[in-house]
C-alpha cells in the first residue's frame, strides 16, 4: 500500500508537472491552428514545420498545434477531432489520405479548412468550392507534379544522357503525386527518344500515368533510343531493398538517376564517388546543400519552406473575418511550384533565403503588404503565381 | 551409445544453406540471372549476414530466457543518431564513430534492463514503453532531422566486403566467448533452464539481465552503425515505426536452434543468417516486389516451424514408409 | 479458495484509478488549455472504440498466454474486404457480414496453423501480419482505384455516431463476459494460461479452445472493422495498422497480466482502450512536439502500468 501511494503521488506529480509546462505554452498563441501531417520526419516536412513554428508563429502570435505523423483517413479524421477540442480556429492540411472528409469535418464545426502544398481534383474543387469554411489549396497541382518530372527528365536528355536509373518511391503504394512526377519522366523519355519511342506502347501523358496505375510500377526498357536501365520503388528498408539500390548505381553503363523524391536520403552513399549523376525532388536544407557541393546531388527540385506562407496568411484572413475568394466567391485554388537547383552556388542562394528563421522568402511585412484582410483575389493570386525565386528576392527588395 | 561424427555434424549444419543456395541458383538459372552477379551483390550479402547475425543474436540473448524485446530497432536507431552526430560534429571517423555507436546502444541497453529489474513490469511491455521512449529521444535530440553524412566518404567506406566479414567474426567469436565460456554464460545458462533454482542456488540474475540488455544493444548498435554507413544517412522513426526489424530476426533464429544441435548454437543462428541473407540477395536480384516478399518469407517461416513442431510425427511416419519398403 | 485480500485486489483498482486519473488530468489540463472537453469526450469515444472491440476479444487470446500481433492487419484486410463488397452490392449489411466473415476465416486460419502444427502462436501471427499486409496492398491494386478503397462516406454517415457505436460495443462486452463468466468457455481459459499442465491433465482440450478464443476474438476484428469503415470510409494500406500493438497496449494499460490466466478480466481491455483514449487528448493538449510527446507519453504508459502491476512484483525476475 506505501509503495502503491509512492506511485501514485509520483503519477500525480508527473501530471501536475506537465500542467504547469502547458501553461507557458497555452500562453504564447492567442490563435490556435491545427496541421494535418503524414509526413513528420522528411526534410521538407521538417522544413515547412519550422518556417510555421519557428518563423510564423513568433510573428503572428499563433500557436501551431501539428498531429502525429497520419497513416491513413482514420487518423485525419481523429487528428481533426483533437483540434476541436483544442479550440483551434482553422486546419491547415498536408495530409491528403481524404480531402473531403477533411472538409467536410472542418465545415461541419465550423473552423477554416486550407490545403498546404497540393490541390483538389477538379472534381472536388467544383464540389467544395463554396463551402464557408473552405479557405482553398495552394501549391502544386498534380500538372505541376507531372511537369517537375518531365523537367528533370528533360534536364539530362538535354545534355545527352541515354541511359537513366530510376527511383520511384511511393509509386507501388500508389501515392498520387510520386506517379505524376514518374510519368513526366517517361514523358520527356517518350517525347525526345525519337521517333516511335514509347513506354510499354504508351506514347503520351494520359496513357503513361494510365499505365503506372494499371501496373503499380514501372517497368525497365528501351524508349527509343533512350533507356530506363534500372528501376526500384517502395521504401522498404530492409537488406534486399537497400540491394536493388546498390545494384542501381552499379548498373553498367547508367548515367543518371532520376528520382521522385528522397533521392539523397536512399541512394547518396551509393551514389558518392560513382560517378553516376543524382536528381531529385527535396528540400533546400544545409544536408542537401553538403550533397550538392560534394558532388552526390546533382539537380535538385524543392519546394521552398516559406512557400506555405500565402496559405497561412489567406487561412488567417480567414479566421479574421475576410476571407480571400474570387470574383464568383469562391475558394482559393491557386498552383505553385519547384525552385529547381543545378549547381551548388545557386543552390547556396536559394538555400540562404530558405532556412531563414528571422528572413524567410515570406517574411510577415511580404505577406501583410500581398495577403492582408482585405487584399483582393486577383493581387493574391498574382502574388502567389510569382514564386520563383528572382521574383520572390524581388518582392523583398 | 555411438558418438555421432564430427563429419556428420558438420554436413548437417551445412545442409540449410546450402539447400538454400542451390535452390536459389536453380531458379536464377531458370530466370537467366547470376546470383552472385558483381561486387555489389556480395556485398549486399555479407551485409545481410551480418545485419541478421546480430540482430538475430539481440533478439535470442532476452527471447530464450523468455524475454521479448520490441525496442531492438529503437536502440539502432538511437544509438546510430547519437554516434552518427557526434562523427558531424567531431569529425571522428568511422571506426570510433562504430565504437561510440556500440557504447551509447549498450548504455540503452542498461537502460532499458534498469527500468525492467527495477520495475518488474514484464518484459514485453518494458520494451514497447522503451522503444516509444528511444524513438522519441532520438526524434527530439535531432530535431526529427535524422543524420545525413553522404559527404562523410570516410564512414560510408565502411560498407566494405571486408568489414563486414571482421565485423560478423567477432561479433559471433565475443558472443560464443561470452555465452559459452564464461561465468556470465554459465549463469545465463543455468537461469535459462531453471530459473528458480538458479536464483535459489546464488546466481545474481539481475545483473545477468542487466548484462544481456546491455551486450544486446551493444549488438543493435552495430546494427545501427552499419545502416548508417551504408546509406550515409539515419532517418527517424515515431509510433513503434523501428520494431520491423525485430521480425526479420525469427526465421534465423529457428533455423539457428536447429542447426544448434549439431554445431555451436551461435555458428547455427550465424548459418541461419547466410540463408537469409541469400534468400535477400534473391530477393533483390530477382527484383521481387515487396509484397511478394513479405508473403515468400512468411510462408518460409511457417513452414519450417511446421517442421521443426512435427519433427518427430513427420520423421517416424518417413521411417515407417521406409521400413515397409524394405 | 479464500476472498481476495485487498492488496491482492491493487491491481485491478489500480488500473480502473489510473483511468480515473487520467480523466482528471484531463479536466484540469482542458480547463487551463481552455479545450472544448465536452466535445473531446465525444472524441476520445470515437477513438477508442474500435480498439476496446478488438481488445475485447483478444482477452480471451491473451488469457490463454497466447499472444496476436496480426490483430491490426486483420482487422485491415476485413474492413478493405468488406468496402469491395459493400461496392459491388451496395448492401450494408453484407459490408457487415463480409467484415464479421473475413476476421472469422482469419481467425480460423491462425488457430488452426497453431493448433493443429503446434505452432507457437505468437510467431505463427508474425507470420500472418506480414501476409496480411501484403495482402492489403495487393487488394488495393485489385481495386484498381488509386491507392485507396472507399465507401461513399454519406451511405455510411447515418451510422457513425455515438449511440451506435457503444451500443455495438456494450453488446459485444456483454457476449464477451457472459461466455467469459458464466460459461466453462472462460473458466477454462484462465485454467489454461494460468497453469497449462494441470489444465492438460484435468482434461481441458487446449486446442479447442484455441480455435474458440480466435473466434470469439475474430468477432472484435469484424465489428471494429466494421466501425473502421463507418469512421473513416477511405481506407488504404496502412488502415487499422496500429491496432496490433494498441491493443496490447489498451489490454496491459487496463491491468491485465500479458501472460493471461486467471487475473484476466473483460473489461480490462475496455479500460486501457479508454486510458488510451484520454492519454491521447491529454498529449494533444500539452501540443509537445513529436519527439518530446512521445518520450511523455512512454513514460506514462510506463508508469501506469507499474501502479497497476502493483501487487505482482516477485523475488524472480518477470518473463
Amino acid at each position: 500500500m506505501k509503495n502503491l501511494k509512492r506511485t501514485l503521488s509520483m503519477a500525480l506529480c508527473l501530471i501536475l508537472m506537465l500542467t504547469l509546462t502547458c501553461v507557458p505554452a497555452m500562453a504564447a498563441g492567442s490563435v490556435k491552428i491545427g496541421v494535418l501531417v503524414s509526413d513528420a520526419t522528411s526534410s521538407e516536412a521538417l522544413a515547412f514545420r519550422a518556417y510555421y513554428t519557428e518563423y510564423i508563429a513568433k510573428a503572428y502570435d499563433v500557436e501551431f498545434i501539428y498531429s502525429d505523423e497520419l497513416t491513413d483517413a482514420a487518423g485525419e479524421k481523429s487528428s481533426i477531432e483533437n483540434f476541436i477540442v483544442n479550440n483551434c480556429k482553422a486546419v491547415i492540411s498536408f495530409s491528403s489520405f481524404d480531402r473531403p472528409a477533411q472538409i467536410e469535418q472542418c465545415d461541419a464545426a465550423g473552423i477554416y479548412y486550407a490545403v498546404a502544398t497540393g490541390t483538389l481534383t477538379d472534381e472536388q474543387y467544383e464540389e467544395y468550392k463554396d463551402y464557408e469554411y473552405y479557405v482553398g489549396a495552394i501549391g502544386p497541382s498534380m500538372d505541376i507534379e507531372f511537369q517537375t518530372g518531365y523537367d528533370m527528365a528533360a534536364y539530362y536528355i538535354d545534355q545527352g544522357v541515354t541511359r537513366f536509373g530510376m527511383f520511384g518511391g511511393g509509386v507501388p503504394y500508389y501515392v498520387d503525386m510520386h506517379i505524376y512526377r514518374a510519368a513526366g519522366m517517361l514523358t520527356a523519355m517518350v517525347e525526345k527518344g525519337g521517333e516511335g519511342a514509347n513506354y510499354k506502347g504508351a506514347d503520351n501523358a494520359g496513357a503513361i500515368i494510365g499505365q503506372i496505375y494499371a501496373d503499380g510500377g514501372i517497368d525497365t526498357g528501351k524508349i527509343g533510343n533512350l533507356e530506363l536501365v534500372a528501376y526500384v520503388g517502395g521504401y522498404d528498408f530492409n537488406d534486399a531493398w537497400f540491394g536493388k539500390l546498390a545494384q542501381m548505381v552499379g548498373t553498367e553503363g547508367i548515367e543518371a538517376i532520376i528520382t521522385v523524391g528522397s533521392g539523397v536520403d536512399v541512394l547518396g552513399g551509393f551514389v558518392a564517388g560513382s560517378g553516376v549523376k543524382l536528381a531529385t525532388v527535396d528540400s533546400f536544407t544545409p544536408a542537401m546543400g553538403e550533397a550538392m557541393d560534394s558532388g552526390i546531388l546533382d539537380y535538385m527540385a524543392g519546394k521552398f519552406a516559406a512557400s506555405i506562407g500565402p496559405i497561412f496568411a489567406a487561412t488567417y484572413d480567414a479566421i479574421q473575418g475576410s476571407p480571400i475568394r474570387d470574383s464568383e466567391g469562391c475558394a482559393l485554388a491557386l498552383g505553385q511550384g519547384f525552385w529547381v537547383a543545378t549547381d551548388s552556388e545557386q543552390f547556396q542562394q536559394y538555400s540562404a533565403v530558405d532556412s531563414s528563421n528571422t528572413d524567410p522568402a515570406y517574411t510577415r511585412e511580404i505577406l501583410d503588404q500581398y495577403a492582408a484582410p482585405g487584399v483582393s483575389f486577383e493581387d493574391f493570386a498574382a502574388f502567389v503565381s510569382q514564386y520563383s525565386f528572382d521574383e520572390i528576392v524581388t518582392l523583398k527588395k | 551409445m555411438k558418438k555421432p561424427s564430427l563429419i556428420r555434424n558438420l554436413l548437417l549444419s551445412l545442409l540449410i544453406p546450402c539447400t538454400v543456395f542451390l535452390v536459389l541458383e536453380m531458379i536464377a538459372f531458370a530466370k537467366g540471372v547470376r546470383l552472385f552477379a558483381n561486387a555489389d551483390s556480395w556485398k549486399l550479402f555479407f551485409r545481410a549476414v551480418a545485419n541478421v547475425t546480430l540482430t538475430t543474436f539481440a533478439l535470442s540473448i532476452n527471447l530464450d530466457s523468455g524475454r521479448f524485446d520490441f525496442s531492438l530497432g529503437a536502440v539502432s536507431m538511437l544509438s546510430a543518431t547519437v554516434a552518427g552526430t557526434l562523427a558531424q560534429q567531431w569529425s571522428i571517423g568511422p571506426w570510433l564513430t562504430l565504437i561510440v555507436a556500440i557504447a551509447v546502444a549498450a548504455l540503452l541497453g542498461l537502460v532499458h534492463g534498469g527500468v525492467y529489474v527495477l520495475t518488474r513490469i514484464p518484459p514485453i511491455i518494458v520494451s514497447l514503453g522503451m522503444a516509444l521512449f528511444f524513438e522519441g529521444c532520438a526524434f527530439a535530440y535531432t530535431g526529427g532531422k535524422g543524420v545525413s553524412l553522404v559527404t562523410r566518404t570516410d564512414i560510408i567506406g565502411f560498407s566494405r566486403i571486408g568489414n563486414y566479414i571482421l565485423v560478423t567474426v567477432i561479433a559471433v567469436s565475443l558472443i560464443v566467448l561470452l555465452f559459452d565460456y564464461t561465468r556470465f554464460g554459465a549463469d545465463y545458462r543455468a537461469l535459462l533452464s531453471g530459473q528458480k533454482i538458479a536464483v535459489e542456488t546464488g546466481i545474481r540474475e539481475v545483473g545477468n539481465a542487466l548484462g544481456c540488455y546491455a551486450v544486446s544493444g551493444a549488438l543493435m548498435g552495430v546494427v545501427g552503425f552499419i545502416s548508417l554507413a551504408n546509406t550515409g544517412s539515419q532517418q527517424m522513426s515515431l509510433n513503434f515505426g523501428s520494431i520491423g526489424i525485430m521480425f526479420t530476426a525469427f526465421l534465423p533464429m529457428f533455423i539457428g536452434g536447429w542447426i544448434g544441435r549439431y554445431i555451436n548454437k551461435r555458428v547455427g543462428i550465424m548459418l541461419g543468417a547466410v540463408s537469409m541473407a541469400l534468400i535477400s540477395l534473391a530477393y533483390a536480384r530477382f527484383d521481387t516486389a515487396s509484397s511478394v516478399q513479405s508473403i515468400i518469407s512468411a510462408l518460409l517461416l511457417v513452414l519450417f516451424l511446421i517442421y521443426l513442431n512435427n519433427e518427430y510425427a513427420i520423421l517416424s511416419r518417413f521411417r515407417k514408409k521406409q521400413e515397409i519398403k524394405e | 479458495m479464500g476472498k481476495q485480500t485487498w492488496k491482492e485486489r491493487i491491481p485491478t483498482f489500480a488500473s480502473t484509478l489510473g483511468l480515473l486519473v487520467l480523466i482528471a488530468a484531463y479536466y484540469i489540463i482542458g480547463a487551463i488549455r481552455d479545450a472544448n472537453v465536452a466535445y473531446g469526450l465525444k472524441a476520445v469515444v470515437n477513438q477508442s472504440v474500435v480498439v476496446a472491440l478488438v481488445a475485447t476479444g483478444a482477452v480471451f487470446i491473451y488469457t490463454l498466454g497466447s499472444f496476436d500481433i496480426s490483430l491490426g492487419a486483420a482487422t485491415g484486410v476485413s474492413a478493405l474486404l468488406g468496402a469491395m463488397a459493400y461496392n459491388a452490392t451496395g448492401s450494408l449489411i453484407v459490408m457487415f457480414l463480409v467484415c464479421i466473415g473475413v476476421a472469422v476465416v482469419i481467425g480460423f486460419i491462425n488457430s488452426s496453423l497453431a493448433s493443429v502444427f503446434n505452432l507457437p502462436i505468437f510467431v505463427t501471427t508474425v507470420a500472418m501480419m506480414s501476409v496480411l499486409s501484403a495482402f492489403m496492398l495487393i487488394l488495393i491494386g485489385w481495386n484498381g482505384a488509386g491507392d485507396t478503397i472507399k465507401v461513399k462516406a454519406r451511405d455510411v454517415r447515418p451510422l457513425d455516431n455515438i449511440p451506435f457505436k457503444v451500443s455495438m460495443l456494450v453488446a459485444y462486452i456483454a457476449l464477451c463476459w457472459f461466455i467469459f463468466t458464466l460459461l466453462p468457455t472462460g473458466r477454462e481459459a484462465k485454467f489454461i494460461g494460468g497453469n497449462p499442465i494441470c489444465a492438460k491433465l484435468s482434461g481441458i482440450d487446449e486446442k479447442k479452445l484455441a480455435i474458440i478464443a480466435s473466434l470469439i476474438s475474430a468477432v472484435g476484428i469484424g465489428l471494429g472493422a466494421f466501425l473502421t469503415i463507418v469512421y473513416a470510409p477511405t481506407l488504404n494500406k496502412d488502415t487499422a495498422s496500429s491496432i496490433g500493438m494498441d491493443v496490447i497496449i489498451a489490454i496491459v494499460f487496463g491491468g491485465m497480466p500479458v501472460s493471461g490466466g486467471p487475473r484476466s478480466r473483460i473489461l480490462s481491455a475496455v479500460v486501457g482502450a479508454f486510458s488510451m483514449g484520454f492519454l491521447s487528448q491529454i498529449m494533444s493538449m500539452l501540443n509537445l512536439g513529436s519527439g518530446f510527446g512521445q518520450m511523455i507519453k512512454a513514460a506514462i504508459f510506463l508508469l501506469v502500468v507499474f501502479i497497476a502491476l502493483g501487487s505482482q512484483r516477485s523475488k524472480l525476475l518477470t518473463r
